[in-house]
């Protein structure tokens, strides 16, 4: 079966002056046509790294290992092919959009130079149709078209860049962090409005989080990162209610139950490893509350168990 | 006071990292050595008139030439350091304490008193400083004393615009506010923990302030205001002036003396700014 | 934006009645005798001491004086020369022409080549280009204008003999037409240079850094994820973002015009403000430096307001706040 993108074996590292970080290590994953995958994790995790090296955005990184769409290794193909398949075939809405869009240029301009990137003969009607149609769909009114981006609040801005990422009806949508500077109430507006848009639409796409509750209340697949690692894999509703990674585990317990008993809320004590130094066995084994010691000096494969979910844990197997 | 001192010693440290601080100090304690050892250092007395009257570099031992009375040019710009170092401390004290008051109590204590401060500020910041300054000492006596007391009292603006700045941010913080709650003065705050907490930027600005103040000693020189009892760079310049075509090393050196020891300051503040302010090198931090 | 405008333009009033209010104080609280002055050392005529205490007003109480001249300021009179016996508008008048010609044409030239070695040194980061020029630019922000004035001259006017060293023109040729015009250049080369070499470190400055900070902005990144050629990228979007601040230290170095090259006039003789100045200066002719101190505050206070204006033009975010 043809995925959408496929990940193999990913590994991103910073470079700098003194020393180098390996953000992502050894990242597999396959992502197929009308999956909502949640990528989830802390900061630091390397959830946004790893989308933003797929697309070759990162200035001063090695990357290395195969992303694969469409049957082309995004990682080797040259620049024209590259820039090609950005916004046609993979399409991203930032973390801030305010942040994503010059100050100084009113959004028409902007989004009549990305129109006219794969299309240069595209007239300034044809651009504004299109563009108004879209803006519709993410329940904009069409006047914000000729406005600056400050002259709008971050909740219009953000179903903006969703709608300038429909531009090209691409294969495959990333939302990274797009709803993270949010407040809850708008957060939840645009989540929903999400949803109903794909009811009426192919969409693909991969949700960049730390939050899971924007995975389960949006996601149907989640791919769980801690330290630059994949660590679980699965269905959404299977994953939360009976995670297989301890790291996971974490991750529920963290949230209060909005029903039930109230009971005391758990954090995961610690921190992150220093990543620029290679990690022996697994990474989460420091702060684990169930490690064994093989988990120190052995890292854990990426395990395949059944419902496809997958878990890279010494202590999965029993529970799966 | 420790929280000054600590942040004081960490910063020290790190500051010594940087290239362009490190040779900047060094230069700084060079000129100093230079100065505090110049008798020995000196071919001739500077004020001396000797008999050679123009002579060119080289000529009977005058390793950089002597002037229409007959003083040594090397010599001479030995001297001048000390004059130069003065201009640059006294002006930069004067600016640096009186901005550091006016901005800190007005950022600190707000309201109406900070209103018409700021507005001042901002009307003395536009104003013409140079000619400000050229007008006062062509009034009241073009001592050298003068020069550096008139530079100090008419740069304050923009030491008062950075304090003020800091102090705005500085009094929203918990530990100030911790220290109002336990009924501490808002005298003693603003000495205690405003001040040495947010002088940082204002030293690296007192600093380019510096290198502007020896810059402007020159030109004041050069417009004939400057003080003819001292030996001073500027004054060189402004001597060498007539002997253009015929003695130009008279002007020459004096100017390249000028260049070197700005450079310098710019090397200190422009150190001073990379340690204290991290995202004042632009470029890739993120 | 009214409002902004209106409290700018109340700044600007406040800032002209602060420089009137300096320039009345200094004079009543320096030491010495402007009379004096004026009747020169050896003079003691009664009469004559009588007659200029009348006409200068220095007899009536000090809120008078200062009202007086509030007046005639206000009204466009600066006053009349102790010296020259002429009037100080006519003075500064006649020479502001040469200084305004002198002073634009350097700071134009600096802006341009000053922003273009900026926007290149920022692209090639770290290259010898880059290097070279930083370097450079950093020497040349420590040179005392008037002294590089002085080493161009010796280079070029005593050693190789191609550009005069004074004045605006060849006094003794008459040249007309397209002829003057030339020799107007010919002698305008030197001084124009020197300003311009001063000038240029704070656009090659700005310019570096602007471009250096935009580019690391998370929209170029955005940008750069729809397939936007890198060089679109960089002269739409990058420039247009990055120039914003050169525009500001463009305004601020043309309300500072007539303090930036009076001191290079002065080096070249050139018949501008800056040798109104000097001979003010020697001569301690304090109301015509008092005129020209109010008339270059002025000129700040006005160039201000007019950056700002344009200053809103290219950046909307100011336009609509």
């Amino acid at each position: 079966m043809d995925h959408v993108l496929e990940l193999k074996n990913l590994n991103v590292t910073y470079i700098n002056k003194e020393r180098k970080v390996m953000a992502v290590r050894s990242a597999s994953l396959t992502i197929d046509k009308g999956d909502a995958l949640g990528l989830v994790g802390e900061s630091g995790s390397g959830k946004t790294t790893l989308a933003m090296a797929v697309l070759r955005l990162l200035s001063q990184a090695e990357v290395t290992g195969e992303a694969i769409f469409r049957g082309n290794n995004l990682l080797t193909m040259n620049n024209e092919q590259l820039n090609q398949i950005r916004w046609t075939g993979i399409a991203v809405v930032f973390q801030k959009a305010m942040n994503s869009l010059s100050a100084v240029h009113r959004i028409r301009t902007q989004i009549e130079d990305i129109y006219r990137v794969h299309y240069p003969k595209a007239t300034a009607e044809e651009i504004a149709e299109r563009m108004k149609a879209l803006l519709r769909l993410v329940n904009m009114p069409e006047r914000v078209y000729g406005l600056y981006p400050h002259e709008m609040s971050g909740g219009m801005l953000q179903r903006i860049a969703i709608a300038i990422a429909l531009l090209h009806n691409p294969q495959l949508l990333i939302f990274d962090e797009a709803t993270t500077a949010l407040d809850v109430v708008t957060q939840g507006q645009i989540l929903h409005e999400m949803v109903e848009l794909e009811k009426t639409m192919d969409m693909t796409r991969i949700m960049i989080t730390h939050d899971m509750s924007v995975v389960a209340a949006s996601c149907n697949r989640v791919a769980v990162m801690y330290a630059g690692e994949l660590v679980e894999i699965g269905p959404v509703r299977e994953v939360i209610r009976t995670p297989l990674h301890p790291y996971t585990k974490g991750l529920m317990d963290a949230y209060p139950s909005l029903t039930g008993k109230i009971t005391a809320l758990k954090s995961i004590p610690g921190s992150l490893p220093d990543l620029s130094k290679p990690i022996i066995g697994c990474p989460f084994a420091a702060r684990c509350a169930r490690k064994i010691d093989k988990c120190y000096t052995e890292k854990p494969p990426m395990v395949a168990y059944d419902n496809g979910r997958q878990a890279a844990c010494w202590l999965a197997g029993g529970n799966a | 006071m420790s929280v000054f001192l600590a942040k004081a010693r960490h910063g020290i440290a790190s500051a010594l990292k940087d290239t362009q601080l490190r040779i900047g100090v060094i230069a700084i304690l060079v000129l100093i050595l230079v100065m505090i050892f110049r008798p020995v250092l000196m071919t001739v007395d500077p004020y001396y008139y000797g008999p050679d009257i123009l002579a060119a570099p080289g000529e009977n031992g005058h390793i950089l030439g002597t002037n229409k009375l007959g003083q040594d040019i090397y010599s001479m710009l030995i001297e001048g350091i000390m004059v130069s170092l003065q201009v640059a401390v006294i002006s930069a004290m004067i600016s640096g304490i009186l901005g550091v008051l006016i901005g800190g109590i007005s950022g600190y204590f707000g309201g109406k008193v900070d209103t018409v401060v700021s507005e001042i500020i901002n009307i003395f910041m536009m104003l013409p400083t140079f000619f400000l300054i050229l007008l006062i000492i062509a009034l009241f006596g073009n001592s050298i004393l003068n020069v550096m007391v008139v530079i100090g009292l008419t740069t304050w603006p923009s030491n008062a615009k950075l304090m003020r700045a800091q102090a705005l941010s500085l009094r929203e913080r918990t530990f100030v506010k911790s220290a109002i709650a336990m009924g501490e003065t808002k005298i003693q705050i603003l000495l205690k923990y405003i001040i040495p907490n947010g002088i940082f930027p204002v030293v690296a600005n007192t600093t380019m302030g510096m290198a502007w103040a020896i810059l402007t000693e020159a030109s004041l020189s050069f417009l004939g205001l400057g003080d003819p009892n001292v030996i001073s760079w500027g004054q060189m310049i402004y001597d060498g002036k007539a002997y253009l075509t015929s003695a130009w090393w008279i002007s020459t050196f004096a100017g390249l003396a000028i260049v070197l020891t700005v450079i310098i300051f710019y090397f200190l503040g422009d150190g001073l700014n990379h340690v204290l302010n991290p995202k004042y090198v632009a470029g890739r931090n993120k | 934006m009214k409002r902004y405008l209106f409290r700018r333009i109340l700044s600007g009033i406040l800032t002209i009645l602060v420089v009137l209010g300096i320039n009345f104080v200094i004079i009543k609280a320096a030491p010495g005798d402007p009379i004096r002055t004026l009747m020169g050392p050896e003079n003691d005529d009664p009469v004559l001491r009588a007659a200029l205490t009348e006409k200068w007003g220095l007899d009536d109480p000090p809120l008078q004086q200062f009202a007086a001249y509030l007046t005639n300021a206000l009204q466009g009179d600066l006053g009349t020369s102790i010296i020259y016996n002429r009037s100080v508008n006519d003075m500064i008048w006649e020479k502001v022409g040469a200084t305004v010609l002198l002073g634009f044409s350097s700071a134009l030239l600096s802006l341009l080549i000053g922003t273009a070695l900026g926007i290149v040194a920022a692209k090639r980061e770290g290259s010898a280009l880059d290097v070279l020029s930083s370097n450079i630019s950093y020497t040349l922000n420590a040179m005392p204008s008037f002294w590089l004035g002085l080493m161009l001259i010796i280079l070029f006017a005593t050693q190789l003999k191609l550009f005069p060293s004074y004045g605006m023109t060849n006094a003794r040729a008459d040249y007309q037409g397209f002829a003057y015009v030339l020799d107007v250049l010919h002698h305008m080369f030197l001084p124009a240079l020197t300003l311009i070499l001063v000038s240029i470190p704070q656009y090659f400055r700005i310019a570096k850094s602007s471009v250096l900070q935009v580019s690391n902005e998370d929209f170029i990144v955005a940008l750069r994820a729809t397939g936007m050629p890198e060089k679109k990228i960089f002269n739409k979007y990058i420039f247009r973002n990055a120039i914003l601040p050169t525009i500001t230290i463009f305004g601020i170095s043309m309300a500072y015009l007539i303090t930036g090259v009076s001191l290079i006039e002065i080096v070249f003789a050139w018949p501008g403000m800056g040798r109104l100045v000097l001979t003010a200066i020697t001569q301690r002719d304090y109301p015509t430096l008092q005129g020209i101190y109010l008339v270059m505050s002025v000129s700040v206070a006005v160039m201000t307001l007019v950056v700002d204006i344009v200053y809103t033009l290219f950046d909307p975010r100011i336009r609509f706040n």
